[in-house]
């Protein structure tokens, strides 16, 4: 709705067509709509910036590297139809998620858009003007060493002995499920310990 | 889905009107029915071909899923051709199936097929029949080609012994499709041809 909207305005501002003051009341159905006569003249002066899928006005607009201009819903369900073959439905270059820049025109931040079950447009890169990659890179590794060792105490305590226990009570003792858990807990302790032993052994 | 698809095809049907190829009557495309899933499409032969001056009727079947899968195009119309099968008119043309892209429009596939007239592709063939005869005996294929063309769409080139072959086999008492299959497949020799028919 908010699209047709911009479209009206847009086709005031170029064609100073007093007959678009019909269009914003469509209720977007085609057929019946006083703005679908006016459809047919739009697109042949109008094509530029239409989806190369859906031939109509882009929306979520993302354009490839090879220059190609699409609805991000549009080429997404094109991606993900044939995810091992990834290339661009007009000259068939490879594309892929990463690689599409999404297009922000003016006014396009308070678009509500109502799809918004469609996983989102890939972000815009922008680089940071310094280089400082050698740092980040240790500051990570840093991170890595400290988590695999600090975590494993905890998670063995956390599991095995039941320390600050908020899960549901254990079943009667003599039921199938009571019994079925111990043998589970019995296994996981089980392979707890050869996981401690081989830690300590390496 | 299928909402995006019957909006394409109407928006790619108008496109297809206006073309300048309709206005060369070089395609051709109708609906067949209301919900933009089944069209009827025509190729004219293209000149210096076997297949000039003839017209092509096509089936087209647009699925839910169109553009994202290809229009499944068949031809209604019988024609003699390495990569379209001269049973059933199935197409084997890699745009409609895996080379298939998005993008691509009923007015390219409706070129594209005319493409496929000018150029047959015999090592990559849907009637191996025909594609074996395309590579072995060129010239039989191409008055092969042109007599379906005469007799099934219309084409202006008669072949008149080629036709009198046809009808020597009706006298005989064979149906006159199943004699000009026969006759096509063994190279338009009758006692072969006669032999095949009885096996």
């Amino acid at each position: 709705m908010y699209r047709q909207k911009l479209y009206a305005s847009l086709k005031q501002l170029f064609k100073k067509n007093t007959m678009a003051e019909a269009a914003p009341s469509s209720s977007g159905a085609p057929s019946s709509s006083p703005g679908a006569s006016n459809s047919i003249p739009d697109e042949e002066t109008n094509g530029t910036y239409d989806c190369n899928i859906c031939l109509d006005i882009a929306k979520d607009t993302v354009v490839t590297f090879c220059g190609h201009l699409f609805c991000w819903p549009c080429l997404h369900q094109w991606l993900s139809t044939r995810p091992d073959r990834q290339m661009c439905p007009v000259c068939k270059a490879g594309i892929s998620k990463e690689k599409v820049i999404p297009i922000y025109g003016r006014g396009s931040t308070d678009n509500k858009d109502p799809r918004e079950k469609l996983p989102p447009r890939p972000s815009a890169q922008r680089s940071e003007p310094e280089n400082n990659s050698s740092f980040g890179n240790f500051n990570m590794g840093n991170l890595q060493f400290s988590f695999g060792i600090g975590a494993f105490p905890f998670t063995f305590f956390a599991s095995n002995f039941n320390l600050g226990d908020a899960r549901p009570g254990n079943p009667s003792a003599g039921t199938q499920q009571h019994q079925e858990e111990r043998v589970l807990s019995q296994i996981f302790l089980f392979v707890a310990m050869f996981f401690a032993i081989w830690l300590i052994i390496a | 889905m299928a909402n995006i698809a019957a909006q394409r095809i109407q928006r790619e049907f108008r496109e297809v009107i206006k073309s300048e190829e309709v206005a060369k009557c070089h395609i051709k495309l109708e609906l067949k029915n209301d919900e933009y899933t089944e069209l009827k499409g025509e190729i004219a032969g293209p000149p210096d071909t076997p297949y000039d001056g003839g017209v092509f009727q096509l089936d087209i079947i647009i699925p839910e899923t169109y553009p994202f899968n290809p229009p499944k195009v068949k031809f209604i119309t019988k024609i003699w051709h390495p990569n379209i099968s001269s049973v059933t008119g199935a197409i084997c043309l890699d745009i409609l199936k895996d080379q298939w892209a998005a993008a691509m429009t009923l007015r390219t596939v409706l070129l594209s097929l005319q493409a496929l007239l000018s150029a047959a592709e015999p090592d990559d063939p849907q009637d191996a029949v025909v594609a074996r005869q395309y590579k072995e005996q060129q010239s039989v294929f191409r008055q092969t080609a042109k007599h379906w063309t005469y007799i099934y769409a219309k084409g202006p080139h008669r072949e008149a012994e080629l036709e009198a072959k046809v009808s020597q086999l009706r006298g005989m008492g064979f149906e006159e499709h199943k004699a000009r299959v026969a006759l096509s497949t063994c190279d338009w020799n009758i006692q072969r041809a006669t032999d095949h028919l009885i096996s």
